[in-house]
């Protein structure tokens, strides 16, 4: 074996460091591919049969759509959801407190910056991935009434990054693997439950969907719906903004607030 | 003199890092306090200490994790402050805990960190089948982390730390825990990556390791340098050659002791030093019992400076 003693070595691009994050994340979650994606299929569908044969006939219709219909983009929202926030709380916990697995990454050119960015693109990729099943088994089922639904993965992708960066925040303020339970139970079920993702947001009182309005979740599932039913709403395009900005400054602050954990 | 540490003046000489008073606070504790040290191009350089020496976290100043709180340090004449990424591109760093992907195979894990050096795949394919050659891992390739025995991660580790063919390479503790026979395959290839031109910086508190790898050593203390210089020198300079080391309760049997011969006595032992073996061999034969004289060497001045009390382990 020789070593090479040439100092001509570039340092590779954001670009390349970002990729090899990415990569590191998709290897080792595709090592027991099927047992990590299990819940993420099956969930939502289990979820909807239970709805379909159930629920939904005796509800009938919600905002002119049928309530099977109306319930798609929440429930594929909930899967990508809680995946996400697992992943960056739970799983960015135990890379960090148990496995080190970020101290070996800083020995090389990555920085705090490059490892949690990419982490985060790594799971607005996965998200996005993930979405499109449930997406063609409900456009099979005949509950997907417009073609603009083939932009779901995009705001999954969006949405996964703004609760991923959730997840950075959380792990910054817990001090034991137990705390994250008021992160699970405490934010992220109320943001799934008063988001729109069972019944309209105008059904809750107007102090509480106001806030939720303008939480990370509501826009993403609301432009999911429009997405899917065809219905565009006036309010789009803020929505869309809304959905396409958000996730970045919200990465920004968690990227910020993990760094003291990994640089002593 | 203050110290010329711009790139120009370090290519001369060919120092690698070169460190002045240099400080690490953790909040009211100060792990390392005004240390100095250069290591030059091609040599390895130990660092010697008991646990909570601040020998750990010397290195992580090294290897741009763990910011100074004053003085000056500059690798490959470059700040770690301004410029960490380049520094790290360039250098190999095997670390005191393994920090593996237990997940994932041999190859998958050398495949990832070689993406962090942005090697291409041809690169990362071609390196990988020398390494894992170089480190005789062919055999375990496939194998998951999981089943993979201390010694072997350790190897996987060195391989790891060896694919951006580092400049310097830096190991905190590398063979601790391990079996003698990993120990000397791990020490016959740090000496063969010294002959191709590696520089190697290394803690350690194995005497023994410091004295197979090491040209210079320093010696640490509660975050401060207690002495410095060439394992051999090093001894010579602070100790009688000879020692006899003896049960304390044969205090009371030793009678007047020549003058050539001083005496320490520490926990459940004596010892006695002399520049004279003959000396120390007539104290023995008055003794009833098995003596052996054995030559100074680390360990006697490695407890001799950092005393032989126990330490807190950190």
């Amino acid at each position: 074996m020789e070593i090479s003693q040439s100092t001509s070595k570039p340092v590779p691009s954001t670009f390349r460091r970002l990729m090899a994050v990415c990569y590191r994340h998709m290897t080792t979650y595709n090592r027991n591919f099927f047992t990590n994606s299990f819940g993420v299929v099956l969930e939502p569908l289990i979820f909807f049969m239970a709805v379909g044969w159930g629920l939904a006939s005796a509800i009938g219709s919600i905002d002119g759509v049928p309530y099977l219909v109306f319930l798609v983009p929440g429930q594929i929202m909930t899967s990508v959801v809680y995946s996400v926030a697992f992943e960056t709380s739970y799983g960015t916990y135990f890379r960090l407190e148990m496995d080190h697995n970020y101290d070996s990454m800083m020995v090389t050119p990555l920085g705090v910056s490059d490892i949690f960015w990419g982490e985060l693109l790594y799971v607005g990729v996965r998200a996005a991935f993930f979405s499109t099943i449930p997406l063609v088994i409900f456009g099979v089922w005949g509950l997907i009434l417009s073609p603009w639904a083939v932009l779901v993965p995009l705001v999954c992708f969006f949405t996964a990054i703004a609760i991923g960066s959730l997840g950075l925040f959380a792990n910054r303020l817990v001090k034991s693997l137990n705390q994250f339970n008021f992160f699970v139970s405490g934010l992220i079920a109320p943001l799934l439950f008063f988001s729109g993702t069972l019944f309209p947001i105008d059904k809750i009182p107007k102090a509480v969907a106001f806030v939720m309005a303008w939480m990370p979740l509501y826009p993403s599932i609301n432009l999911c719906r429009m997405l899917t039913t065809g219905h565009f709403q006036p309010e789009l395009w803020v929505t869309l903004v809304y959905v396409v900005l958000v996730p970045w400054p919200l990465g920004y602050l968690g990227v910020k607030c993990i760094r003291p954990k990994l640089i002593k | 003199m203050p110290v010329d540490l711009s790139p120009e003046a370090l290519e001369k000489g060919e120092t690698m890092i070169q460190a002045k008073q240099l400080v690490k606070n953790y909040d009211a504790f100060r792990a390392v306090d005004g240390v100095d040290f250069d290591v030059q191009k091609g040599e390895c350089f130990g660092f010697l200490g008991p646990n909570g020496a601040g020998k750990s976290t010397l290195m992580k100043m090294v290897y741009c994790f763990s910011p100074r709180s004053a003085g000056e340090l500059s690798i490959f004449g470059l700040d770690p402050d301004l410029k960490p990424a380049e520094i790290k591109n360039r250098i190999g760093v095997v670390a005191q805990t393994d920090n593996l992907d237990e997940q994932v195979s041999v190859i998958q894990n050398l495949e990832i960190y070689a993406g962090y050096f942005g090697l291409s795949r041809r690169e990362t394919k071609n390196k990988i089948q020398s390494l894992l050659g170089f480190m005789a891992l062919e055999a375990k390739s496939k194998a998951r982390i999981k089943e993979l025995s201390g010694g072997l991660k350790r190897r996987l580790v060195i391989a790891r730390a060896l694919l951006n063919d580092p400049e310097i390479l830096i190991l905190d503790e590398p063979t601790t825990g391990l079996d003698p026979q990993v120990r000397h395959l791990i020490w016959a290839k740090l000496r063969e990556l010294k002959g191709q031109g590696v520089t190697l910086l290394l803690t350690t508190h194995y005497m023994e390791e410091a004295h197979e790898l090491c040209d210079r050593l320093l010696v640490m203390d509660k975050g401060k340098v207690l002495d410095s210089g060439k394992p051999r020198d090093l001894v010579q300079k602070s100790m009688p050659p000879y020692v006899l080391e003896l049960p304390a309760t044969l205090q009371k049997n030793l009678g007047a002791l020549p003058t050539a011969v001083h005496m320490e006595a520490h926990g459940d032992k004596l010892f006695l030093y002399s520049t004279s073996p003959d000396v120390l061999e007539k104290v023995a034969v008055s003794l009833s019992g098995e003596f052996r004289i054995r030559t100074t060497g680390l360990e006697d001045l490695f407890l001799k400076l950092t005393g032989r009390d126990l330490h807190d382990s950190d």
